[in-house]
């Protein structure tokens, strides 16, 4: 697999899917080729009578947001209020719980998948599914509509290439002695999203499977022993100042850093070669009983539309529906051209809720005992 | 009397200027990094600009301002008459000012948030804040005033102003506080930073104080990162330097005269 | 702690009554009743805001979803919280010893009368202002300064001294009680000064004149008088240091356990999400700030019957 920025040969099996990229703005352009429904406009209307729109734990620079949110309010004009960009799937929950019935209540959540099934068992969702439902696949929404994934990443690398000169290609190379003090999680594996990916994909890279990460435990342990990992919690400040230049984070957030940086420092992003890459998806819910109900109707079928979704891809971060907008040619060849290599997202497998909860209990227990800083 | 200052004295300013001027200045440092060789000021104007910034310190100086009156009007009579009249129950008062010690932040915005959903009036504004802020900085406000109740007569000076005729309303505005006013200008200036820094509530329940916008800003943007913290660290000393100006009795904070 | 004389002066209260027209009209009554209102209102406001939220918790700890249950509390002795427990009680009281210490020695020589004034104002402001200077800032100064790749490691290794070869880290228990020391340091400056003032130049100079050298004046005055207030800034600095969080979340990312860092975890984490384990764990926290402040209040009281 290559790393990103022009990997002609990774994408030429992609490209074959269809007809070559010339054709696709032609075919966009004729009338009644759309496979997707207008939002209708009484949606519009009455969203735009609710006032406005309330959400949460949305940073600007993950997977785009900044950009969706932006867009959003010039097309419709409702304008978005974004609190606590940087909260926890945790604190969305709460903030559901505590400001319930408030006009300040978050109309809808993005949340990890352990979390969305939190929610619905403790009924703060509402049902809703959005006119492009059935493109979504199977695994990444709730039958009963109440939660419904909006993208998916893969772990990868990053690595600030002034500090660290050469980029760490497969995890056995992080254990490489010129990388000692570099290497960086995004927070703690039980309490960060990425950090827990990163031990997982790890343990898939060293003999284990999504029924065991303890290898992935044993694999940081071993880094922690060689000096290799730095405890500290890895920020784009970090990747890009060089306090914590190698980071395992989501690949849309390392893209997304990488191209911040651009005339900072270069950054290099990659998904490990070598193993079964690691991925999860995030998770919108519609508040039940929120403020502007009509309002986060056509969020989320802003967001499930092609318009949408072709945003959380400019952000690095593959939307649900993107098998199904490769089939129908949606992707812009531009676009396409700034992406990783296709073949590790097209054979994904994530991990079930039931293996998420045993990884947690076993990451709990030896984490601690086997990962000494 | 030793006039000057011992070997010892010396060694310990010293270690002191340079363990705390160090961290700042490679902040400063990082703070004017534009990206490869290039050092500038342009994290400094793009933060002076943010409307966010002025918004966010704004609320944070105006909940400081409203915590310190919420003191002034609840914790400082209390405590004088509990002085006065009831020193019995002054091992009360002193356990509940450790209290806020023994509930961490979080465990205490949990509880908050499920007992109270209302009134929206209260619960839907940063005012909010001010209740738990009032108990951050109560173990500190509460032993400022008591340093000061203690350093001095309350008694004598009440019972005189009494006998001369004087109602409660003009003990407390004509002579006690103006005795008070080193202690409770110390215990202004800790609420003030308390209410500066605090983050953990102002986080949960979703208000944008001073400290939640740099927290956020200072994940995302690197150098404003840097440059925010030290533009945050010398608007509060600005700010402190402020009050001790305006209370010019003393040149410390508590004590007496 | 405080053992007061009864409220014995009829004086005040008959001079309002009087003024009010006789003791035991409505007015005079009221007038009584005024200081008292305010005293209720306090405790009202604390039980209301402090005591209920705290009660809440603790119930929360023991409640599971079919009544009460100890499995929460027992959680707490897996080798995961037994450890944060064990490392957070290290960490706060090395870090308030160094506070103690570290703020107890500045605030000394500031006070010295060979201190020049300007001095002491500039330390006393900037000491407020670094009390409260902790989380995602103070973290990342120290990181740029003595990380692995800082700016001062980096300068040292050019000299030839490689810390981290040494075996210091920033990334440890020590490496925390140095950056807990920024702010903890000036905590202890802001709260040992009033006491340190109390300490009167004329009893330095009585010892001196005695012959006391500088050792025997604080062994036997100094010291004995100041250190009630040295055990409650220990006591206070201790609390302090046991309850932050953001600072060694962003130090260390949670990977050396402490207890506010895994109540974050499972109270506002992105993985898992467990209130009553989090109410277990802050009722840990509780129980153990409450034999901290047990002893600090039975030592007081001896200190004090010495006193007297």
């Amino acid at each position: 697999m290559q790393q990103t920025g022009g990997g002609a040969r990774g994408r030429r099996d992609w490209l074959k899917l269809g007809l070559a990229g010339l054709a696709v703005p032609a075919l966009a352009a004729l009338p009644g080729r759309r496979a997707q429904a207008a939002i209708p406009d009484a949606l519009v209307a009455a969203a735009k009578k609710n006032g406005g729109l309330n959400v949460i734990a949305l940073p600007r620079d993950w997977a785009n947001y900044g950009e969706i949110i932006d867009s959003f309010t010039a097309k419709y004009g409702i304008k978005i209020d974004s609190a606590n960009p940087d909260g926890s799937s945790a604190q969305e929950l709460q903030a559901l719980r505590s400001l319930k019935g408030q006009a300040r209540c978050p109309d809808s959540v993005d949340v990890g998948p352990s979390f969305a099934l939190i929610g619905k068992q403790q009924g703060l969702f509402a049902a809703n599914k959005v006119s492009t439902w059935d493109s979504i696949p199977a695994d990444m929404k709730d039958a009963d509509g109440e939660w419904v994934g909006d993208y998916f990443g893969l772990v990868s690398f990053a690595a600030n290439r002034s500090v660290a000169k050469t980029m760490p290609m497969t995890w056995a190379d992080l254990k490489k002695p010129e990388y000692k003090g570099m290497i960086a999680l995004n927070g703690s594996p039980l309490g960060a999203g990425a950090a827990f990916a990163a031990v997982f994909a790890a343990a898939l890279a060293n003999g284990g499977s999504h029924d065991d990460i303890a290898p992935g435990v044993h694999f940081f342990g071993e880094l922690a022993k060689l000096g290799n990992f730095n405890p500290a919690k890895a920020t784009p400040a970090g990747l890009v100042g060089g306090q914590t230049p190698i980071t395992i984070d989501w690949d849309y957030l390392s893209l997304g850093y990488r191209q911040k940086a651009q005339g900072k420092a270069d950054v290099t992003v990659t998904i490990p070669e070598g193993s079964t890459p690691y991925g999860s998806f995030y998770c919108q819910a519609v508040t039940k009983g929120g403020p502007n109900p009509d309002a986060v109707k056509l969020w989320m079928e802003y967001l499930y539309s092609d318009e949408g979704q072709l945003l959380f891809l400019k952000g690095f971060a593959h939307p649900v529906r993107y098998a199904d907008l490769v089939k129908r040619n949606a992707v812009p060849e531009a676009l396409a051209k700034e992406l990783p290599p296709a073949a590790p997202y097209q054979n994904v497998k994530f991990a079930s809720q039931d293996q998420l909860a045993k990884a947690q209990k076993v990451l709990a227990d030896l984490w601690p005992k086997v990962v000494k800083i | 009397m030793s006039a000057r200052l011992g070997p010892v004295a010396v060694l310990a300013i010293v270690l002191g200027i340079v363990f705390f001027l160090t961290p700042l200045i490679v902040t400063f440092a990082f703070s004017l990094w534009e990206g490869g060789d290039r050092y500038g000021f342009a994290a400094y104007r793009s933060l002076v600009g943010d409307p966010d910034l002025w918004a966010s310190l704004l609320l944070s100086l105006r909940l400081a301002a409203e915590t310190m009156l919420l003191g002034m009007v609840l914790l400082v009579p209390s405590m004088i008459f509990v002085h006065l009249k009831a020193p019995g129950l002054k091992p009360l008062f002193e356990f509940i000012a450790a209290l806020p010690f023994v509930v961490p932040a979080i465990a205490l915005v949990a509880g908050l948030s499920a007992l109270y959903t209302g009134p929206a009036w209260l619960i839907g504004t940063p005012n909010y804040l001010v209740i738990p802020y009032f108990f951050l900085a109560l173990p500190y406000a509460y032993r400022a005033i008591d340093v000061g109740l203690s350093a001095i007569d309350v008694r004598t000076l009440t019972d005189a102003a009494h006998s001369l005729g004087a109602g409660w309303g003009q003990v407390f505005r004509l002579v006690l506080l103006p005795n008070l006013s080193t202690a409770l200008l110390g215990a202004t200036l800790l609420t003030l930073t308390i209410v500066m820094g605090e983050f953990t509530f102002a986080s949960v329940l979703l208000f944008k104080t001073f400290a939640v916008y740099i927290n956020d800003t200072g994940s995302s943007k690197v150098t404003e990162a840097a440059a925010l913290s030290l533009l945050s660290f010398v608007i509060t000393w600005a700010a402190m330097l402020g009050v001790l100006l305006t209370g010019r009795n003393t040149t410390d904070l508590g004590g007496t005269h | 702690m405080a053992e007061g004389g009864q409220d014995l002066s009829p004086a005040p209260q008959a001079g309002a009554a009087a003024r009010h027209g006789g003791a035991g009209t409505v007015p005079a009554l009221l007038a009584r009743a005024v200081p008292w209102l305010f005293v209720a209102a306090f405790l009202a406001f604390v039980a209301a805001f402090m005591l209920a939220p705290m009660v809440t918790v603790l119930v929360q700890a023991v409640w599971g979803d079919h009544g009460p249950t100890l499995a929460y509390v027992r959680q707490l002795g897996e080798y995961r919280y037994a450890t944060a427990f064990a490392n957070s009680l290290i960490l706060s009281a090395a870090a308030a010893a160094v506070g103690v210490v570290g703020g107890g020695l500045l605030a000394y020589a500031l006070l010295r009368p060979g201190a020049p004034g300007w001095l002491r104002s500039a330390m006393t402001s900037f000491s407020a202002v670094a009390a409260n200077f902790a989380g995602v800032p103070l973290a990342f100064a120290f990181i740029s300064t003595l990380g692995t790749l800082g700016l001062l490691t980096a300068q040292l290794k050019r000299l030839g001294i490689d810390i981290y070869g040494l075996g210091f880290s920033l990334y440890s228990l020590g490496g925390l009680t140095l950056t807990y020391a920024y702010f903890q340091v000036p905590l202890m400056l802001i709260i040992i000064t009033p006491a340190l003032r109390g300490l009167r130049a004329e009893w330095r100079d009585a010892a001196e004149n005695l012959g006391a050298t500088v050792w025997q004046y604080w062994w036997r005055v100094g010291l004995p008088v100041l250190w009630p207030s040295l055990l409650a800034a220990f006591v206070l600095l201790f609390g302090n240091a046991f309850s932050a969080y953001a600072t060694p979340y962003a130090l260390t990312a949670g990977n050396i356990q402490l207890v506010p860092t895994e109540i974050s975890n499972v109270l506002s984490g992105n993985v898992m999400e467990s209130p009553q384990l989090g109410a277990a764990l802050a009722a840990g926290m509780i129980v153990v700030m409450t034999a901290v402040l047990l002893v600090y209040w039975l030592a007081a009281r001896k200190a004090a019957r010495w006193r007297r």
